[in-house]
């Protein structure tokens, strides 16, 4: 399982890598997990999550400017 | 691992597949430059040319030169890589100690041992006179000056990415051997049959410089290698994606330090292909020096080691880490508070999805933002560079969030063994649909995936947030979390597999779900 994660990550030895390679032509279940492994990574690397609105963002970046201009008098 | 992270190009691109087929395997000193292909689909080019393609020299010679000329450039990297190359091709090791000890003593034929007192004393007429009187040819003689080309640009390039070594590095043998004699003389050293003004690598260069620099109009007697380092000019010094022509000319005229380009808060991008461009600049210096003619390139290569800074860098990589804040930080702690709200504002995003993984709740993550950017004021006059300020400020936002955490569930681990990721089998295997991200607007889709991710155990839920959502190296995760590397990719591929089956249900085409069922092994 380990070595499948360093092959998502494309961080495997060649050997590693042909191992992997000719087991996923012939176990369809290994060759599911990588692929749906994948477009999971692809989907939370797309899709742009967890953002912070900036008029959320603007109350508190004035007030940290706030305390440390007033920590710097 | 090098200095830059690197991308996934996939199994088709073909540089790879070049050097699978010639080397055996891709060198890391190319897997290193995967953040821009361009560059290295030149630099395959460039050495199938030079060393794939056999001409005057056998593929063993020009190893030989390579194995020679990286002992004397003390790059052990390189001197690994062409020590190996030589035990594939059949020279016992016996034998290899002894040439990159001293050449005269390695049992060579006598054409090969002149190559290497050719390449040795590149720069001088009279070196080039000596090899012909041994009876080395003219194309024998500019393929050897080649591949002493060839071999800065492969030393440059290797220290200047950092690359780690593909073999257990081979201690290099003080030798004797020394690189490059001369300056760039007026006086061509061979005979360069005339190609005609429209041959089109000389149009390619005269559109570029005005003129076809002398050190092309030297290597007519190999029209291939003219082509492949016109496609390299076209590949690495034109496009302005990373860095602009002028700034890449600034730098093949004047060179560069590793310092300077700290101060000028190069991306990974464009410190990257001012190595490449520095890389290329050498093997063409080389070139001038070896094959005289004129001087197109200026002198500034013309010490022993590659230029990338000025300490010897012989036996330690040269530390390529470019900060794009070390700028604003810079003026932070000379008094200057608007440069922290410029930080604050680069960063902002990321220090709030670094809390929301830790804490896994956006209001609290607000609330802990604050404090996250007071503490790094207060403690920014001691922050030295070592690592990038992102990566720190991600280090202070960790832990403000862990001490949250512990404040209000004491009784959560965060620490326990990674041995349990060992255990875990999926469930959901059946086959996604092609393209889910066709399935849900964006917005359907983002909420999947944050509802997905807020259920994670925080342990995977912070490590996935680093490396999956902000993209941070591993390495860069792995330090802002105090992990090791091990037990990050652990906790990154359970949250990983935990998070692909809570999307599963939503992915999986309608007639296929129903026969959920584990997986065996």
């Amino acid at each position: 399982m380990a070595e499948i994660g360093n092959y998502l990550e494309g961080d495997v030895a060649d050997e590693v890598r042909h191992q992997l390679e000719h087991h996923l032509s012939h176990c369809q279940t290994c060759t599911i997990l990588v692929d749906s492994s994948r477009k999971t990574l692809k989907i939370v690397t797309d899709t742009g999550t967890f953002d912070l609105p900036e008029a959320t963002f603007k109350p508190i970046a004035e007030r940290i400017m706030a305390r440390i201009r007033g920590d710097g008098k | 691992m090098s200095y830059f992270g690197g991308v996934d190009l996939g199994p088709s691109f073909e540089p790879f597949a070049t050097f699978q087929e010639q080397f055996g395997f891709v060198p890391k000193l190319f897997l290193a430059q995967t953040r821009l292909p361009r560059v290295i689909e030149a630099e395959s080019a460039l050495i199938s040319a030079i060393l794939f393609t056999d001409k005057a020299l056998a593929r063993p010679q020009k190893e030989c030169i390579l194995l020679v000329l990286a002992a004397a450039e003390g790059n052990s990297y390189c001197f690994s890589l062409h020590y190996q190359m030589l035990k594939l091709l059949g020279v016992p090791e016996q034998r290899l100690d002894r040439i990159a000890t001293d050449y005269r003593q390695g049992d060579l034929s006598p054409a090969t041992s002149a190559l290497l007192t050719l390449v040795s004393k590149l720069g001088t007429k009279e070196a080039v006179a000596e090899a012909a009187a041994q009876g080395l040819s003219n194309e024998s003689i500019l393929e050897a000056i080649l591949v002493a080309g060839l071999s800065r640009f492969l030393c440059t390039l290797a220290t200047g990415v950092g690359a780690a070594p593909d073999f257990a590095p081979r201690p290099i043998p003080a030798q004797q051997a020394s690189f490059i004699q001369g300056v760039a003389s007026a006086e061509p050293f061979l005979p360069a049959p005339d190609l005609g003004e429209d041959h089109p690598p000389f149009t390619f260069l005269r559109a570029q410089f005005g003129t076809v620099p002398k050190v092309f109009r030297a290597q007519t007697l190999m029209p291939d290698v003219l082509e492949a380092e016109a496609h390299a000019i076209r590949s690495i010094l034109l496009p302005e994606d990373a860095l602009s022509r002028t700034r890449k000319l600034d730098i093949l005229r004047t060179g560069f330090d590793i310092e300077t380009l700290r101060r000028h808060g190069f991306t990974d991008e464009q410190a990257l292909e001012t190595v490449v461009t520095t890389a290329l600049s050498s093997f063409f210096f080389v070139l001038q020096v070896g094959l005289g003619g004129g001087s197109d390139f200026a002198a500034k290569m013309g010490a022993k080691k590659a230029y990338l800074s000025a300490t010897d860098q012989r036996h330690m990589p040269i530390t390529v880490s470019v900060d794009p804040d070390a700028e604003c930080v810079a003026r932070v702690q000379s008094g200057d508070l608007d440069a922290f709200e410029e930080l604050m504002s680069r960063h902002h995003q990321r220090v709030f999805r670094t809390l929301v993984g830790t804490l896994g709740n956006p209001d609290e993550a607000c609330d802990a933002m604050q404090d996250t950017f007071l503490k790094a004021f207060q403690h920014l006059a001691s922050f030295e560079g070592r690592s990038k300020f992102s990566t720190w400020l991600v280090s202070i936002a960790t832990n403000t969030g862990i001490q949250r955490l512990r404040e209000r569930r004491p009784l959560e681990s965060l620490d326990e063994s990674d041995h349990d990721e060992e255990g875990f089998r999926p469930r959901q295997v059946q086959a996604w649909t092609e393209d889910p991200e066709q399935l849900y607007s964006q917005a359907e889709m983002r909420s999947l995936v944050e509802n997905g991710v807020m259920k994670l155990p925080v342990k995977y839920r912070m490590v996935l947030m680093l490396r999956d959502i902000e993209q941070l190296p591993i390495e860069e995760a792995a330090s802002a979390l105090g992990l090791g590397i091990p037990a990050t990719k652990a906790r990154l591929l359970r949250g990983r597999l935990m998070l692909r089956e809570a999307l599963a249900p939503h992915f999986i085409p309608s007639g296929d779900r129903g026969s959920a069922k584990g997986v065996a092994n």
